[in-house]
């Protein structure tokens, strides 16, 4: 396979490729009439999706440099250029996001009954922002794509999302505005100080990388204005009231986008940015203690929240905020396992929660109602409905054997040695997933049927089948042989880890000390 | 092969004075023609097509001085040959044309035919081209004048209109006041330093730190182009005359005057006062920070969109104040780059405003453009660009024009006043994007008063113009940012004769 790649040149235009294959889809979408225009938008996303699974093979798993990469000219007098590239971190967020969209497509097909060609022309401009965001390695172009999805994201919600639409719209804008707007002050008040360094304007991101140590006495400004759009995007708590109202009013193909690969974005910027930049503010004992603190919090809240929900959009949202506390424990705790774990727990939260997402749009569209309340007893009308729905639910709670375990596993194990007391508190939240998934299924789907209109619920139809499969044989799959993906990002989990080694270091230098000043 | 001319006899300084000459001269052609000629819509839109003649022949001769300038014109000249002069007069050349394109279908709309409007229209931009080439104080009050004279007329055009008459007289009171302080400015200037001229009074001012008197004609001056340019505290007219005038003299306003009030400005304090930078930098910076603040707050609670675009515009010249604020030339150059994408999106914001209202668009709120991407999809995209790019949105070239003036202030090594812009700027989310909300995701409202009239076809022509440029040099401005470059290192040489020639 990889010999066939690089017969093809495999490596010089996949992710010049993957970025614009869509944006030139965009145009005859708007041209052709709506059922070819619908059929397109699905054609070219597959299209992303084979081409994009060739980087599984072509994937270079010994190094942690970053691979594939295509650089061209862009204002290269203010020391911008397009350059993307793709190491272990992002292979799997570029994978899990070519994954979705063409099941984000397909579901839509039917529950989109509007101004279709704006949708489908919206959903392929999305996909080129979100690659763009996992694939630059230019801090400038990284700005513009992190921006860029924020449009087409705001249309799906405001156009096509429920009853409090607009206001959930305008929120989610306004929030992830506040946070990019004083990141992009933080990223050229940066690009400067290596100017004024070097002597080269450059946004690059090894340039960064290269004069972060030497912001002095702005490195914490620069860390907090870097942290905060990140926090707002993963969402931490308290930074989360966003994300059920987006969640919530989204139309189901938005909500799935949403917690599959918009939420790993905000992680992604603390792996790949943040801490790797600032490895001495981000783990100092304050910074350390607060992000902790806040991440056992929302795994927690969220669960404890999630659990009274009567909406499940909004239980499954509230589990996206617990969920994603793991993956904060995991980047502070810094150890190959709590890494590779947070990983796990991005790739594996995006399937699980992505397919619960879709079961419940589809369980929508046939009820048109999300109360738990309305259901009951599902099981005996709609078997394989709700076989699929108990399988997504146990992988999401983290059952052995299905992903969400690897990761929350790997994540406990490793953050133990250094938050002993942060991972206790977050192992309950294991205890409390599964609590509030398995009374929520019970009411759903067990239970008495008691309701005469759920009586006649038509089981899936072959389309939806062909929505949800993928992503259950991929949670089957990291859950029983998790080995393959581990490998892929090995090297880059060590790389974040050799990274932030030196604030390791300071933080546990400096962590003594204080608490022995701190005792009379 | 090129032709070098001397400015220093009185031949070459006509030629220095070219795009002004054939753009006074075009005036008194469109004059005469439109005595002979004068009622009926057709010749007030010959009169239209003929002014626009005039500027493409002004725009011409622009082009051909700016590659035939001498490399030194020397000392003491009263206008200045330099690239920023000629960047300066390309835009307001760019933004009168696209108002003239915006005029003419809406004046046969609005029932205001009467040729004479492009007539004052080309008067006062022969005003701006003026303040902009000026190299002295005399010659910049004096183009203002000319400008300022034609625009109070032009706010109040619509005769009928109470609130046109009311814009007009208060631009022209509050105008005649600025000028008083402007005047008054140059006086203590003068006095301060022995010249009016700004090259020479630079070299007076370099020695040493300024006199009283000097201090007192500088802020004399900062107040009088406060006032013109609407910098909060002189604000309190601009939403009045911008909201009274009709639509296409707003966007001329909020454009082309601020564009030019802006050059000189600029060209005043880098030229006569760069040695003073201390002096007036902490003015600059309280002006920046509460014309910014206030735009954008009571930009958020307006109704009506028009004065909702009055007040961003307040807000805007805040954003172009912090370009002028570092005293360096990037943050020239950041100001003249985003003077041109702020006036390529405004002109076609207050195109699309105009043909979306009627009598004078007083009226239209949020609630008239409810639903309107589904009965004109085309012109709810162009606006919803517009907007994007007024709120400084990644794509678009108001997203370029912020991150420069980010980039100059932040390479002055003080990042707080960018921390400011865009926290102001994300205020302004809460009122562009409502207008974006209202156009695709609100019903429309019950009758469709405001949906029946698309946009007149020269108009369209300005509006797709445009937004091809605002999406354009949102990705590649590279040439354009190359341009304000330069003309900000031109502007730099000229302001270093100051000091050299001593």
């Amino acid at each position: 396979m990889s010999q066939f790649l690089i017969s093809i040149g495999y490596g010089q235009w996949i992710l010049n490729a993957l970025i614009l294959l869509p944006l030139i889809g965009v145009l005859p979408i708007v041209l052709l009439p709506v059922a070819r225009a619908k059929q397109l938008a699905l054609w070219v996303t597959c299209l992303e999706l084979v081409l994009s699974l060739g980087l599984w093979w072509a994937f270079d798993p010994a190094t942690s440099a970053m691979q594939f990469v295509v650089t061209a000219p862009w204002l290269s007098q203010w020391g911008i250029s397009y350059t993307l590239g793709l190491d272990g971190l992002s292979l799997f967020m570029v994978l899990l996001t070519t994954l979705i969209m063409p099941l984000a497509v397909l579901s839509s097909f039917k529950y989109i009954e509007q101004r279709e060609k704006l949708y489908y022309g919206l959903m392929l401009t999305l996909l080129t922002g979100m690659l763009g965001v996992f694939l630059a390695l230019d801090m400038f172009l990284f700005y513009v794509m992190w921006e860029l999805m924020l449009i087409p994201m705001y249309f799906i919600i405001g156009i096509w999302g429920g009853r409090n639409r607009l206001y959930a719209a305008i929120k989610f804008f306004a929030y992830t505005m506040a946070g990019s707007l004083l990141m992009l002050v933080a990223i050229i008040v940066m690009m400067f100080q290596g100017y004024k360094a070097t002597g080269t304007p450059s946004f690059a991101y090894d340039a960064f990388l290269a004069s972060a140590p030497q912001m002095g006495g702005l490195a914490p400004w620069l860390f907090l204005a870097f942290a905060l759009a990140f926090a707002i995007k993963v969402p931490i708590f308290p930074f989360h009231t966003w994300l059920p109202d987006a969640h919530v009013e989204a139309p189901t193909a938005g909500s799935v986008i949403l917690a599959s690969i918009l939420l790993k974005m905000g992680t992604y910027g603390f792996l790949r940015f943040a801490v790797p930049f600032f490895p001495d503010v981000a783990l100092s004992p304050m910074v350390t203690s607060i992000v902790v603190s806040l991440a056992v919090i929302g795994i927690v809240y969220g669960a404890l929240v999630a659990m009274v929900q009567p909406d499940i959009k909004k239980l499954v949202a509230y589990s996206s905020v617990s969920h994603l506390g793991f993956v904060m424990l995991g980047i502070w705790a810094a150890t190959l396992q709590s890494v590779q774990g947070a990983l796990m727990i991005m790739i594996g939260h995006g399937l699980s929660t992505g397919a619960l997402f879709l079961l419940i749009g589809m369980l929508y569209e046939r009820r048109h109602t999300r109360e738990i309340a309305d259901y009951g007893g599902l099981a005996r009308v709609i078997p394989v409905f709700s076989l699929i729905l108990v399988v997504t639910a146990l992988a999401s709670i983290g059952l052995p054997g299905l992903n969400g375990f690897v990761g929350e596993f790997l994540v406990l194990v490793g953050s133990f040695g250094r938050y002993p007391w942060a991972t206790g508190i977050a192992a309950t939240g294991v205890i409390f997933a599964a609590a509030y998934m398995l009374w929520a299924l019970q009411r759903i789907i067990f239970n008495r049927l008691d309701k005469p209109e759920n009586e006649h619920l038509a089981d899936l139809t072959p389309r939806e089948l062909l929505v949800v499969l993928p992503l259950v044989a991929g949670m089957i799959w990291l859950g029983l042989y998790p080995r393959p993906v581990l490998d892929r990002m090995d090297a880059a989990a060590k790389n974040y880890i050799h990274l932030v080694q030196p604030g390791l270091e300071r933080g546990a230098a400096s962590a003594p000390a204080s608490a022995t000043e701190a005792r009379p | 092969m090129t032709m070098v001319f001397d400015s220093s006899t009185p031949a070459g300084q006509t030629v220095a004075l070219l795009p002004e000459v054939v753009l006074s001269l075009g005036t008194m052609a469109v004059l005469l023609v439109i005595s002979w000629r004068h009622d009926g819509a057709a010749s007030s839109r010959r009169a239209g097509w003929l002014s626009l003649a005039a500027i493409a022949l002004s725009a011409a001769a622009l082009l051909w001085l700016s590659m035939n300038t001498p490399e030194d014109p020397g000392l003491g000249q009263m206008i200045a040959l330099d690239g920023f002069r000629f960047a300066g007069s390309a835009l307001i050349l760019l933004v009168t044309a696209g108002s003239i394109l915006a005029s003419l279908g809406y004046l046969e709309r609005e029932q205001l035919v009467a040729p004479e409007y492009y007539v004052l229209m080309l008067l006062a931009t022969i005003g701006m081209l003026f303040m902009v080439n000026a190299q002295d104080l005399v010659v910049l009050f004096l183009g203002l004048e000319t400008m300022s004279v034609a625009v109070y007329v032009l706010a109040g055009y619509d005769r009928r209109s109470p609130f046109s008459a009311e814009a007009a007289l208060k631009y022209f009171l509050i105008g005649a006041f600025a000028s008083g302080f402007l005047l008054y400015g140059i006086a203590l200037v003068y006095g301060a330093a022995g010249s009016s001229n700004l090259v020479l009074a630079g070299a007076q001012f370099a020695q040493g730190s300024l006199t009283m008197m000097a201090r007192l004609g500088l802020g004399l001056l900062l107040i009088g182009f406060g006032f013109k340019v609407a910098a909060v505290p002189f604000q309190m007219w601009a939403p009045d005359v911008y909201d009274g005038a009709p639509t296409p003299v707003s966007g001329f306003m909020a454009t082309a005057v601020k564009t030019a009030a802006f050059i000189a400005l600029a060209r005043v304090l880098y030229t006569a006062f760069q040695g003073a930078v201390v002096e007036w930098q902490p003015v600059i910076f309280g002006l920046a920070i509460a014309t910014m603040v206030l735009g954008n707050l009571v930009a958020l609670v307006q109704k009506s969109l028009k004065r909702m675009l009055a007040y961003s515009s307040v807000a805007h010249a805040g954003y172009l104040l912090c370009a002028i604020w570092p005293g360096s030339s990037v943050g020239v150059s950041a100001m003249t780059f985003y003077l041109l994408g702020y006036g390529v999106t405004t002109i076609a914001a207050f195109a699309l405003l105009g043909a979306l209202g009627r009598s004078g668009e007083r009226e239209l709120t949020l609630a008239d453009v409810g639903g309107l991407a589904q009965s004109r999809p085309w012109m709810s995209f162009a606006f919803a660009v517009c907007l994007l790019s007024l709120l400084g949105f990644p794509g678009t070239v108001g997203f370029i024009g912020k991150w420069y003036i980010i980039s100059a202030i932040a390479a002055s090594g003080h990042p707080l006043l960018a921390v400011i812009l865009v926290v102001t700027s994300l205020i302004s989310v809460g009122y562009y994007m409502p207008v974006i909300m209202a156009m695709y995701m609100r019903p429309a409202s019950a009758p469709l008063v405001y949906h029946d009239r698309g946009l007149a076809g020269t108009a369209r022509f300005a509006v797709a113009v445009s937004v091809v440029l605002i999406l354009l040099l949102g990705v590649w401005p590279i040439q354009m940012l190359q341009l304000a470059d330069g003309a900000a290192a031109s502007l730099a040489q000229t302001a270093s004769q100051a000091v050299g020639g001593e």
